[in-house]
């Protein structure tokens, strides 16, 4: 739901002097996802991915319309399971990385060896569980 | 050499089998595998992959007969799913449409869109269209692409049907030579286009019309004088041009239906609540067929009171895409009720609505077995209506707004999928 901060209404000919700064709220929508068509929300269970700042339990920001370029942390397909890693590409292969000493990495010899089924781009850390 | 003509055609882009697609998106172990989806209570089978139509799982088939053999030939079944289709189809209808100034969503999985360029450019448009939707929302397209919407419709059949351009999925009727679209109009049949269902198709095949070139060739005039209007348009679109228009605006921005009261007195409780969508929902179901209407997606509100300052206010709502579009009061009550689980209870509400919006004249969808509303064909409104003019309101209701609550109102689904765009609890997990 987006609030006007101001509609601007004009009473009896006098124009509220704030109309010029007539504004929306801040949409936290907006700003996290801002290409709502392609974007899936996921929940991360695991911890390979705390160096990267995911936690077990966060909620991932995935943007599918992102072209996925080395360094990008992506969800890839291995062996039918979504899986997030952080993507490097090398000269010679291309590696998806956990950022967890306790955990290996992962080589795959090409791109196109590859299944990248989106680019995360937010985690959403609650910090205090209200409920 | 004069360039080549840059052209306003029609394309038809249409999602290769919608539910059991939406079904993959998040599970990657159903690709290349045989998925079935299966209608209201998990009855029968309502959609189905390509590799379950190469199994040769018929449409239609009661689950229980299917499910001996299903684990066996590797088949997976799903309920039906609508929470996810509709919101996939949303998004699929998105990325669809910022390709084309014009854009009609003509059902939950195909819509048809203008381009304009030569032959070869179209095609390209095709294949980004193809690739951006893949991309976005991980739900595959295929494209017909014609000068009318009959032969667009026709254009996608050959995508469908022929190996070399379902690789493709794009496949453009102008890109063949006047010989090669007769050969192409020869081998379908009649009742494969676009608005000619059986009896129509019986009754051409009484005329020695049987495929679609042969209805190309008869006279339109003739067509509308012993048939309707309607075949004269799709004769005079099999040969190029254009009858039917793009409805410009979609239709689901453009008309709403809104039931919304304020109460006599608050209402504080689940049960209460239910009661109260029940009797707005059939009221409404009761005006959208007097309209001639049906309507596929419903939102249901209630609100406080804004001058209450012993509580705090609360604004429930719920959206929900109907399984089809319909004015059947049971599937438009049972849609609202999941507004009376949101609500506090002990808070006062003063007020609720319901929404019914993309309104469309009744009959036009095209119902899959068995996903119809249960209530459907059973006359249940008309009968209702009959019983309250007859009695008064209040007289009769349905469930909660009436008689008692059916057991059989809680739908089964007992292999459904996470409701994983509409539902926070239900996100898909992914491994770290």
């Amino acid at each position: 739901m987006r609030t006007r901060v101001n509609d601007g209404v004009v009473e009896a000919g006098f124009p509220s002097p704030s109309q010029d700064y007539t504004t929306a709220e801040i949409d936290l929508t907006d700003h996290l996802m801002p290409n709502r068509a392609s974007t899936y929300l996921v929940r991360a269970r695991g911890h390979s991915m705390t160096g990267a700042g995911i936690w077990d339990g966060d909620e991932l920001v995935v943007d599918r319309s992102i072209r996925p370029q080395h360094g990008h942390v992506v969800i890839a397909v291995l062996d039918g399971e979504l899986t997030v890693k952080r993507l490097r590409i090398e000269a010679d292969r291309v590696v998806l990385s956990s950022e967890n000493p306790a955990y290996p990495d992962i080589a795959v010899p090409s791109l196109s060896d590859l299944r990248v089924w989106g680019v995360v781009t937010v985690a959403l850390h609650h910090v205090s569980r209200t409920s | 050499m004069s360039p080549a003509p840059r052209e306003a055609v029609i394309a038809l882009v249409d999602c290769a089998s919608f539910y059991a697609s939406c079904e993959r998106v998040f599970d990657p172990r159903l690709e290349d595998r045989p998925v079935v989806v299966l209608s209201n209570n998990d009855g029968c089978v309502v959609a189905m992959s390509q590799e379950a139509k190469v199994l040769g799982v018929p449409m239609g088939i009661p689950w229980f007969k299917l499910e001996p053999v299903a684990a066996t030939q590797g088949i997976v079944a799903r309920s039906s799913n609508y929470e996810l289709y509709g919101s996939l189809s949303a998004r699929v209808m998105e990325v669809i449409g910022r390709h084309a100034a014009w854009q009609e969503v003509y059902s939950i999985d195909e819509s048809f869109i203008s381009l304009r360029g030569t032959v070869e450019e179209v095609i390209q448009a095709g294949r980004r269209i193809r690739e951006d939707v893949a991309r976005c929302t991980g739900i595959p397209v295929r494209v017909g692409i014609a000068p009318t919407k009959t032969l667009a419709k026709v254009a996608l059949l050959g995508v469908k049907r022929s190996a070399p351009l379902s690789r493709v999925g794009v496949c453009h009727f102008g890109a063949y030579s006047p010989t090669q679209r007769d050969t192409i109009l020869a081998s379908i049949p009649v009742t494969d286009l676009w608005g000619v269902a059986g009896r129509l198709g019986r009754r051409l095949a009484n005329l020695n019309i049987h495929t679609a070139a042969d209805l190309a060739a008869q006279d339109p005039g003739q067509m509308r004088r012993r048939f309707s209007v309607v075949l004269e348009r799709t004769v005079r679109e099999l040969r190029g041009t254009p009858c039917i228009p793009l409805e410009e605006e979609p239709r689901q921005y453009k008309d709403q239906l809104i039931y919304s009261r304020s109460f006599s007195e608050p209402v504080t409780t689940t049960p209460a609540m239910r009661q109260v969508l029940s009797i707005y929902a059939q009221q409404l179901a009761s005006r959208l067929r007097n309209a001639g209407q049906e309507a596929r997606v419903l939102t249901a509100w209630a609100s406080t009171s804004p001058f209450a300052t012993d509580q705090e206010p609360h604004s429930p709502q719920i959206s929900a895409v109907l399984p089809v579009p319909t004015a059947e009061p049971v599937t438009i009550a049972r849609g609202s009720l999941g507004l009376a689980e949101l609500i506090r209870p002990g808070t006062r509400y003063v007020r609720a609505g319901v929404v019914l919006t993309d309104l469309r004249p009744a009959g036009q969808a095209e119902t899959l077995p068995g996903l119809g509303p249960p209530g459907e064909g059973r006359n249940l409104g008309p009968t209702l209506d009959a019983v309250v003019a007859r009695f008064g309101v209040g007289s009769v209701g349905l469930g909660y707004g009436g008689l008692g609550t059916p057991p059989s109102w809680q739908m089964r689904r007992a292999m459904l999928s996470p409701r994983a765009t509409t539902h926070w609890d239900e996100l898909v997990t992914v491994r770290l």
